[in-house]
């Protein structure tokens, strides 16, 4: 028997009467702690003063979040302990589960209407399995993927029946491990065996993320005829096609994947991109809806998706004016955007050149160019620069505004910063042919390229001295300054110096405003944690 | 809980003629299993109220009984409207069958307790693992115990082993048995041919549908009724490769 008088249950419903019965069942169980909620953001609230042993979330709660939503924001949150049970209750499981991401599953499913036995005998068995399992959940707490791995063997070897949640959590460690060789031959070999769900979308994404396209391809299809409802393998189609650079195809099978699950505010923000790329104004204007929509209750919303809704409506009417009904939605959603990200200065001036945009085409010159100036100001005092891509698109919207001059200004900075990137380079000499800020890289990018083949002969004074002079030129460039401070970081270990540190530490500050986005982040972040370490 | 499906499902788009009926129906199955859901919850609330005199009644067990067979028959019906559209989600996973079993026994507690019917389980090998979709299966063996209880004198039972590498699932009871041509045409009710017989025939139908779902190597699953269970009566017996 296992004892419940001592643990903590969280009901969530938005009938009084599920929680006031399933309450009444928990007592027969000798549960003394329940707490109940009617709806999801209570339910997050009351997680964050609780660390609940046992919650029991209806999937569908009418108004407001979903039990899914509110699962995964948990999870993101860090609200919810992985030794929790979770349970969703719904009236219907199987909408639930297609509904629910392979990455953030509950612990079970339980169907409504359920009577006090069948409640205790799953939760009996969730228990059990929990604590079975507490070494690798241990573990994986601590991000101690290789102890999750050890964990896993032990289980599997003393209980057999824990063997299909050990081999998940195994291959997850392997993933993380970067062990592809052993992944692939893990999931290749489930899958031999028994066609199970997860495994079949890890193996896709895992040929995906190789770059072996038509490997992916095989296992996506013929996994779809199998499993028609499982909308993680039509984005995983759709992912290989776009990499493929098949975006109509790509959009396609988002489109199905979003037919059995409409309320993926991912797949929406997917689709709305594909779309836009693809000139599908129609489709991209209805997903950035859905996506905006979704988001309202949603601590994932992206202020992208406003932008993108509004950019989507106005390039629609292509040279000539918006409607007025487009202009309106283009002003709401922007005026949306502005009340929510105030205090973010790129996006509200983001936000004042697409309107600027919209509204020079009306002839309302006089208000877009009090919305440029207002942008103007925010942009010359941001605390952090554009990531290239967006750097690109404020260029054009100012190019396109007739502001050539602070369009080039963007371009310049976005070549100093980024302009070791030959895709960004590309972009750049797109919309501009200033050799000043095509050709002014190039001495700093020769140096740079001698510095990292000095670097991997391990000549590393030779390397930071090549860096150096690389940054003197462009010292706003993030893979300059990244490249010296390891080259610093690498002489630093053999040798201290309180001099050198310094260096590297500056070089670091210097580079400290590098969005989060950007691919580097990983890195910058690595050798900040280095450095603070010596 | 929501009284609107669209929230939950992916409702197919209407055909631009105007209603499909099929659809209307579906939702409002969907809509007919919540209120019989609260309906029952306010029952059972109602009940435990009660005192003891009052709460053991005959009709007690026939509220609880009909409600969970009324359940099962929504069920299946969302179910078979999920068959017609290419839309029944299918997500098998490894389980222990004793575990399995005992979950369906747990759902019928009171009802089995109320009628002083015996229940037992019984799984070949211990910690025999199996292959499967619990909610679709799961459905099928509810609504075959709630047909059991039916029919069963004193007891029911559930076993399961394997053979030829095949998990079997078998559902006997005490009872008087199939009617013989039931056995007979069961082919008939399994491929939908016949449906004379109504729910019965159309359980049969979805059961067999089910387990067709459940497949390895080519071999399909499939489901077989029996007489010469071992309580004496009839036997439901499904096997899932």
């Amino acid at each position: 028997m296992i004892d419940y008088s001592k643990k903590r249950f969280l009901v969530v419903d938005d009938f009084s009467e599920f929680r006031t019965s399933v309450t009444g069942m928990l007592r027969l169980m000798a549960v003394k702690n329940v707490d109940a909620a009617a709806r999801g953001e209570e339910a997050i609230a009351m997680c964050r003063n609780t660390a609940y042993d046992v919650i029991l979330h209806d999937y569908n709660l009418g108004a407001g979040k979903n039990g899914q939503q509110v699962l995964e924001e948990l999870h993101h949150a860090g609200l919810i302990s992985p030794h929790c049970i979770f349970v969703m209750c719904t009236a219907e499981s199987s909408q639930a589960m297609v509904m629910s991401a392979l990455e953030c599953e509950p612990d079970a499913y339980l169907t409504k209407p359920f009577n006090r036995a069948s409640l205790q005998q799953r939760l009996d068995k969730l228990v059990e399995r929990k604590l079975a399992l507490k070494p690798i959940l241990d573990a994986q707490a601590k991000r101690d993927q290789n102890a999750v791995l050890a964990a896993c063997e032990q289980i599997m070897a003393s209980n057999k029946r824990f063997a299909p949640q050990c081999l998940r959590h195994k291959a997850g460690a392997l993933k993380a491990l970067g062990k592809h060789a052993e992944l692939e031959a893990l999931l290749t070999g489930l899958i031999a065996d028994r066609p199970m769900p997860w495994a079949l979308v890890m193996l896709g994404n895992h040929w995906l993320e190789r770059g072996e396209l038509d490997r992916a391809e095989e296992i996506f299809t013929s996994a779809i005829r199998q499993f028609p409802m499982l909308p993680a393998l039509f984005d995983g189609l759709a992912a290989v096609h776009a990499a493929r650079g098949a975006t109509d195809k790509a959009q396609e099978y988002l489109e199905q994947g979003l037919r059995i699950s409409p309320n993926s505010l991912q797949r929406q923000h997917d689709l709305g991109k594909l779309a836009k790329a693809n000139g599908d104004y129609d489709k991209a204007i209805r997903a950035f809806r859905q996506a905006v929509d979704l988001g309202r209750h949603s601590q994932f919303r992206n202020p992208d998706d406003h932008l993108d809704l509004a950019a989507s409506l106005n390039e629609q009417a292509g040279d000539s004016a918006p409607a007025p009904k487009a202009l309106l939605e283009i002003r709401q959603t922007l005026g949306d955007l502005g009340k929510t990200w105030k205090d973010d200065a790129q996006l509200v001036a983001r936000a004042n050149l697409l309107h600027a945009n919209a509204l020079a085409k009306t002839g309302d010159q006089t208000t877009a160019d009090k919305l440029v100036a207002e942008a103007s100001t925010l942009m010359a005092d941001l605390p952090t620069f554009f990531s290239a891509d967006v750097a690109l698109e404020v260029a054009t919207q100012l190019k396109q505004l007739g502001r050539e001059e602070q369009a080039e200004a963007v371009l310049s900075t976005c070549a100093e910063m980024y302009g070791d990137d030959a895709k960004v380079m590309d972009a750049i000499a797109g919309q501009t042919s200033n050799p000043r800020i095509l050709n002014a890289g190039v001495q700093a990018q020769t140096l740079n390229r001698e510095g990292i083949q000095a670097y991997q002969q391990q000549a590393f004074p030779q390397a930071l001295e090549l860096f150096r002079q690389a940054r003197e030129l462009q010292p706003r460039n993030i893979s300059f300054a990244l490249n010296t401070a390891q080259s610093l970081l690498r002489l630093l270990l053999s040798e201290p110096s309180a001099e050198l540190k310094a260096e590297c530490q500056q070089c670091l500050a210097q580079v400290s405003t590098i969005p989060v986005t950007d691919p580097r982040h990983a890195r910058y972040e690595k050798l900040c944690k280095t450095v603070a370490s010596l | 809980m929501s009284t609107d499906p669209s929230n939950e499902a992916a409702t197919p788009e209407p055909s631009p003629e105007g209603l499909d009926f099929s659809t209307v129906i579906a939702s409002t199955v969907h809509d007919m299993k919540n209120s019989l859901g609260l309906l029952m919850q306010a029952y059972e609330r109602w009940s435990s109220a009660l005192p003891p005199e009052l709460a053991e009644t005959a009709e007690r067990g026939m509220i609880e009984y009909e409600s969970m067979r009324l359940n099962g028959m929504l069920v299946q019906m969302l179910g078979l409207y999920k068959l017609g559209v290419n839309q029944l989600p299918m997500r098998p996973n490894w389980l222990e069958v004793e575990d399995f079993l005992q979950e369906q026994l747990a759902r019928h507690d009171e009802i089995l307790r109320s009628r002083h019917i015996e229940s037992s389980y019984d799984v070949e090998e211990d910690g025999l693992m199996a292959f499967l979709d619990t909610e679709l299966v799961g459905s099928v063996v509810g609504n075959v115990i709630n047909n059991s209880i039916r029919y069963a004198r004193s007891a029911i039972e559930l076993k399961a082993w394997t053979e030829e590498g095949q998990l079997i699932i078998a559902i006997s009871d005490d009872g008087q048995g199939y009617p013989p041509s039931m056995i007979e045409n069961q082919s008939d009710y399994v491929l939908g041919i016949n449906m004379s017989t109504g729910s019965t025939g159309l359980g049969l139908y979805f059961g067999q549908r089910i387990a067709e779902l459940h497949q390895r190597d080519g071999v399909h699953g499939r489901i077989e009724l029996r007489n010469d269970g071992p309580l004496g009566g009839g036997e439901f017996r499904i096997y899932l490769p």
